[in-house]
């Protein structure tokens, strides 16, 4: 932090500059964010890209070519780079397909509970009294339950599409996002802007949705990254315990969990995806904390 | 006197929270499908015997009802008894409806006060090995923001926070436990057992300690009590170790607070992997077989706990820093 502090002690932040932009500016000045947004980018492009073009068809079954061992191992065989499974299916196809619903379960999940989450906490922060005090019980009540016994309770039962999985994985989620913008929104109540706002007769939602949320949701949101990583996780897991999206779509979960069965003469089956899940977690979590750092920086004043 | 108003309105808000989780849940047993008689006296029983199980079991009253009974067994610490679960031990969920070797069932409160022990073991080992490793690595990265353990500790903390628990444990049985044969895996027969479990849930648990330490002890390096400790002629180690540590203590005391649900979690899924018989395994089998007595009473126990310990961990963060108020 003391580079990139020393830096923008040089270089006077523009006046006017937002405290967003002047995060974004600070995250994408470390190598680290470069570093995670290259690599995410790189591999979000082959997974939405290399299954149009390529003839290797994931769910297709080629006994001829099953338990094919990945590069550089012996009696490996193009294009199987990272091997085949029991059933002579692409190991490194079905990752990309597996990163394709990962990426859409996760994304759209952190939506959901980021609109959930801030919409209930600017209410609760901006307007307090009653609200808030039941806001923020159901956030104890709802955070005491672990986010795994109400998904395994839900989609044990009902047929885990995708759909029910992101309202699931989004209903365990929101609370802290609920929380944190609470506490900025009551922060925010006697600003000289807001109060302004009321001396000209605005209405409470007229401020809250066309100045308060426009400038405090941005940090927050950028820091999501890390929640879109913690919920590709979540999905997985949901996927190893059988309730995630079923075979014979592929997904990392149900691929691990069903090459368990395989791992001692085959451990590249179970070992390839979550070493392939597990690289694309560190670049977004890599993005993710250099922003959250950033964040930290411009809160502290030092950007 | 402001302890004890503090400690009132705190268990106040507790009872609050508690109904709210009890309320959430056992409407959402009772919504979502899946029909607990149907499951205990098997698929080929007639519905005259589910429909008689469903009465032995109170599920033919109106939910209403049911949820009036069984905060009233509550109160009275009566925890209710496992549908499918005998005294002895395993379940028999699922077995012919005409079986005849079926004892009484067990207590909720015994199943979940058997287990814990276990549970709490995995737990305190997988935290001290946490701590042994995201103290000294975090108290560094803080101490040096920007050189190399600063950078080493975001990048160990970025990839553990990646990386699957679940995964993990399978591929840590592969190496460490099949191919090298250094510990054991599978089930609970001795200490030992612990160890692998422990090690995953602490992975999960290394990136958080990380986060918060160098964020708070860089913090707390910047104030004025700690820069000006060398005219006070106090050692730079006594200064780090005593002063700075002492005070990054409070975020570290708080998240443990705030991400209890979450280790939890993950106490449920290693558990699973490694079939140890503690909490975890028992809520996640308790959800499997829709046995609604048991899943209430972990989850108002885990509720119970998750009140208590955020009341404790303010009570702590206090001693720390007096200057605190809640």
């Amino acid at each position: 932090m003391a580079e990139t502090g020393a830096a923008a002690a040089v270089r006077p932040a523009p006046r006017g500059a937002t405290p967003s932009r002047r995060m974004l500016r600070l995250a994408v000045s470390r190598a680290d964010f470069r570093i995670g947004l290259a690599g995410f980018l790189l591999l979000v492009a082959i997974a939405l890209l290399l299954p149009l073009v390529s003839p290797i068809n994931p769910t297709k079954i080629a006994y001829q070519v099953k338990l094919l061992p990945p590069f550089p191992a012996e009696g490996w065989q193009w294009p199987h780079v990272l091997g085949t499974d029991q059933l002579g299916r692409d190991v490194f196809m079905r990752c990309l397909v597996g990163l394709r619903y990962s990426l859409l379960i996760g994304i759209t999940t952190v939506l959901l509970m980021f609109v959930v989450g801030s919409a209930l906490g600017l209410y609760a922060g901006f307007r307090g009294g009653w609200a808030d005090a039941v806001i923020m019980r159901l956030t104890d009540a709802q955070l005491s339950i672990p986010m795994i016994i109400l998904a395994i309770t839900i989609l044990g039962v009902s047929r885990p599409t995708v759909p029910a999985i992101i309202l699931v994985l989004g209903l365990s989620g929101w609370p802290l996002y609920a929380r944190v913008v609470r506490a900025v929104a009551l922060g925010e109540r006697t600003r000289g802007y807001v109060l302004g706002e009321r001396v000209l007769g605005a209405s409470d939602w007229r401020i809250m949705l066309l100045f308060v949320a426009p400038a405090i949701l941005p940090p927050i949101a950028f820091v999501a990254v890390l929640d879109v990583a913690r919920m590709m996780i979540y999905e997985a897991i949901l996927g190893f315990l059988g309730l995630g999206v079923q075979p014979p779509t592929p997904t990392f979960g149900n691929v691990i969990a069903d090459a368990r069965k395989y791992l001692l003469n085959a451990w590249w089956i179970a070992t390839m995806p979550g070493l392939f899940l597990l690289v694309t977690l560190t670049c977004l979590n890599l993005m993710g904390s250099a922003l959250e750092r950033a964040r930290n920086a411009v809160l502290q004043g030092e950007a | 006197m402001f302890v004890l108003s503090f400690l009132l309105r705190r268990l106040a808000q507790g009872v609050l929270i508690i109904l709210l989780v009890i309320f959430i849940i056992f409407t959402l047993l009772r919504v979502v499908p899946g029909d607990p008689a149907r499951l205990i006296v098997g698929g080929m029983a007639p519905d005259a015997v589910v429909a008689e199980k469903a009465q032995e079991l109170g599920l033919d009253r109106p939910i209403p009802v049911q949820f009036a009974a069984y905060l009233r067994d509550l109160v009275t610490g009566d925890f209710g008894r496992s549908f499918v679960r005998p005294k002895s031990g395993a379940s028999f969920g699922g077995s012919a409806f005409d079986d005849q070797t079926r004892q009484e069932r067990a207590s909720v409160l015994d199943l979940i006060l058997d287990t814990l022990p276990m549970t709490l073991q995995l737990a305190g080992v997988a935290i001290a090995m946490a701590l042994a490793v995201a103290l000294p690595l975090g108290t560094l990265g803080g101490l040096h923001p920007g050189r190399w353990p600063d950078k080493l500790a975001l990048v160990i903390g970025s990839v553990f926070v990646s990386t699957p628990n679940f995964w993990l444990g399978i591929i840590l049985t592969l190496f460490l436990s099949v191919k090298l044969k250094l510990l054991p895996a599978i089930g609970y027969r001795g200490f030992s057992y612990t160890l692998l479990p422990a090690i995953v849930l602490a992975v999960e648990l290394v990136p958080f300690i990380l986060r918060t330490l160098t964020v708070s002890v860089a913090q707390v390096m910047r104030e004025d009590f700690i820069r000006l400790a060398p005219v006070r002629g106090l050692s730079r180690a006594r200064t780090v170790l005593v002063h700075a540590l002492g005070n990054s203590a409070v975020p570290l005391v708080n998240l443990l607070g705030v991400q209890l649900g979450m280790l939890l979690g993950g106490v449920v899924i290693v558990e699973f992997i490694f079939d140890y018989p503690g909490l975890g395994l028992l809520t996640i089998n308790a959800v499997l077989q829709r046995d609604f007595p048991l899943i209430q009473g972990i989850a108002v126990f885990i509720a119970v706990m998750f009140v208590l310990i955020n009341i404790l961990v303010d009570l702590i963060a206090m001693s720390i820093d007096p200057r605190l108020e809640y």
